[in-house]
């Protein structure tokens, strides 16, 4: 297990081209060793090729890469000491369980006493035990992902697992059981997990800290309930949460109230530095609440329709133009006009050039 | 709704299949059951007559399904061996990639009456440059008159030929093949030769099986080559069973009885086709 650090890391696919177009930007981060990650983005924002890079799939074009502070850069894969597993189960079809758990090591020369015993071990952590003599194609796709997972943990000191969308051809029911899995792995062997994924469920449910992506760079890295609760750019707010976070034009009036469509609304953002007066309100669904009457932070909407989500439903209401999603328990009484909402200030969060203040 | 002009609209292709496949098979298996030849022709009826003939009294043509099966197998395998080195060779990112593709497939373009010509020339045993070269060490080898050296001539031509069918189907198939299992080997530390036998080999192995029974049929029906090359000689040490099916039908006029071999032809091939094909399938992807 390593620290890995990359230093001013980014890539262009047309290096030397004139307009070379960045596939990821530069930037600089590290990762702590023994931590669960989440790498969340829309398709082409650049997480495969950062995961590549720190695979040595791909060669990045500027920068250093750097585990426990050697710099491998240039390093091939098979001399970084790094797991990977694919969007697609990878088995070798013509062995058994077993021998495809014992590879890396047979690869590496260790001798059969030790290989033996390890994949005793991992077999048994991964509840692939019972399967160690059956042909490694027979098994179902989760059992295969899991021996793609356990051929990176057999082997010593791996620096980090990457899991590239490793739960795609997964069903739903047996991905929630393979998450919990791979949180016990990381657990167990203290190993790095760096998991990309564009299911924003996936990457709240499994990592300790979130990486979102768009458009080649690193938007914010915080935990599930940082990037819910503040999402940094307004991006953030629309790609985490279902629904995304509601967004309105606004104004500030002074230090910490804004003027919402002609409501004063109270946030605890300091707003004294603002000079941009066209800013934007955001507010999670979730904490919007329904009043009796007018009070602070509170605006009369009218109710367009109520959407049963199940557990919960998801109310439309229009505020002069504003178009407000509102979450409220499933038992919870939605009146069919008018509607007091409440825009609690803790939970305001305010937004100049699309970043958060 | 009535849909009974539905066979109208079979009718065309109907009649196609009907003219060029199912009569001239039932045509065939009534033949075989006459004594049609250049003396007595007529479709008169003699019953098993030419059956019986061919499995009693007929040593010629199982010996030349016997050689028949050894030149289509070694030709096969030999193809299957060089075509998939080169589709290797050219698979990965070297100098004159496309410059080798193209190279390799020129026999494949080539026409294969007047190159066995060519190779007949090549061969040949007091005129041909091969034999100069051999001179050079005080040796001449009759490669078309001995009776092992000509097989080898004809699986020399057959293998220079074909192989390059066989690459085609082969780079195709390692062209097709999914990136992530030669990464995980690499990250799993495997070397070229586990990555050859534990990834490209069995990935490749369906495509492998396609090809291989595409060439055993295409070789088994091997006439030309040998027509040309050696005319099934000396004797008949390199005659296949076409050739032979060709010298009883078309040289003897025997088409009753030709009729017959060529039924036995077609059952034996269709049954060791089918058993060659459930072997490869179980030697090279279930096992």
């Amino acid at each position: 297990m390593a620290q890995i650090k990359l230093q001013n890391i980014a890539h262009s696919y047309n290096a030397n081209a004139k307009d070379k177009k960045y596939a990821l930007k530069p930037f600089d981060m590290t990762w702590v060793d023994g931590g669960r990650y989440a790498i969340l983005g829309p398709s082409g924002c650049g997480k495969s090729t950062m995961l590549n890079i720190m695979s040595g799939i791909v060669t990045p074009s500027e920068g250093r890469l750097l585990f426990d502070g050697v710099d491998v850069t240039e390093k091939t894969t098979s001399e970084r000491n790094i797991a990977q597993v694919f969007q697609f189960p990878v088995i070798y079809g013509t062995m058994t369980v077993h021998d495809n758990l014992a590879f890396p090591l047979v690869c590496r020369g260790y001798d059969k006493s030790f290989i033996k015993a390890k994949v005793s071990e991992v077999a048994e952590a991964l509840s692939l035990e019972s399967f160690l003599t059956q042909s490694a194609r027979k098994l179902t796709a989760d059992q295969k992902q899991l021996i793609s997972l356990g051929r990176g943990l057999v082997r010593d000191n791996v620096a980090a697992v990457l899991m590239d969308e490793p739960l795609t051809v997964i069903d739903p029911d047996l991905k929630f059981r393979l998450r919990r899995k791979l949180k016990e792995i990381n657990q167990k062997y203290k190993s790095t997990l760096i998991y990309v994924t564009h299911d924003q469920n996936e990457a709240m449910t499994f990592a300790e800290n979130i990486i979102v992506m768009d458009d080649g760079e690193i938007v914010q890295i915080g935990s599930p309930a940082e990037l819910f609760d503040r999402p940094k750019t307004t991006f953030v707010g629309y790609f985490i949460g279902a629904p995304a976070m509601n967004f309105f034009g606004c104004e500030a009036i002074n230090s910490n109230v804004i003027n919402f469509n002609g409501t004063e609304i109270a946030t605890t953002t300091d707003l004294s530095g603002v000079k941009n007066k066209d800013l934007k309100l955001g507010i999670r669904s979730e904490y919007i609440q329904f009043s009796d009457s007018i009070g602070e932070n509170t605006i009369l909407a009218s109710i367009q329709s109520v959407d049963d989500w199940g557990n919960h439903k998801l109310v439309t209401a229009d505020f002069d133009g504003n178009i407000i999603k509102i979450k409220v328990k499933r038992e919870t009484e939605v009146p069919t006009d008018k509607v007091f909402l409440t825009l609690p200030a803790q939970h305001c969060c305010i937004y100049n050039n699309e970043i958060l203040l | 709704m009535n849909f009974k002009h539905k066979y109208m609209f079979l009718l065309p292709g109907l009649l196609v299949l009907l003219g060029i496949l199912i009569f001239p098979i039932g045509f065939t298996v009534r033949l075989s059951l006459s004594s049609w030849d250049s003396f007595f022709p007529g479709l008169d009826f003699i019953g098993l007559e030419n059956y019986v003939r061919l499995f009693t009294d007929d040593a010629r043509f199982w010996e030349s399904f016997q050689r028949l099966s050894f030149l289509s197998i070694t030709t096969v395998f030999l193809q299957y061996i060089l075509g998939f080195s080169l589709a290797l060779m050219v698979w990965k990112d070297i100098v004159f990639q496309r410059f080798f593709r193209v190279l390799f497939l020129i026999p494949m373009m080539t026409t294969p009456v007047i190159m066995t010509v060519i190779w007949k020339t090549v061969f040949h045993e007091s005129l041909g440059p091969v034999n100069d070269f051999f001179s050079l060490f005080g040796m001449t080898p009759l490669w078309l008159s001995s009776e092992g050296l000509s097989k080898v001539t004809v699986i020399i031509v057959e293998v220079w030929q074909w192989t390059p069918f066989m690459f085609l189907l082969l780079l195709a198939g390692l062209l097709s093949l999914p990136k992530e299992p030669f990464l995980a080997a690499s990250i799993d530390g495997a070397g070229p030769i586990r990555k050859f036998v534990y990834v490209t080999f069995p990935l490749m192995a369906p495509i492998s099986i396609g090809a291989i029974i595409i060439r055993l049929i295409e070789a088994s029906k091997i006439m030309d080559t040998v027509y040309v090359l050696t005319s099934g000689g000396p004797g008949t040490s390199s005659e296949t069973s076409s050739f032979y099916i060709f010298i009883k039908g078309l040289r003897e006029f025997q088409f009753g009885y030709s009729a017959a071999l060529s039924l036995t032809y077609l059952i034996i091939m269709i049954i060791s086709l089918t058993v060659i094909a459930k072997m490869l399938v179980k030697l090279m992807i279930r096992s």
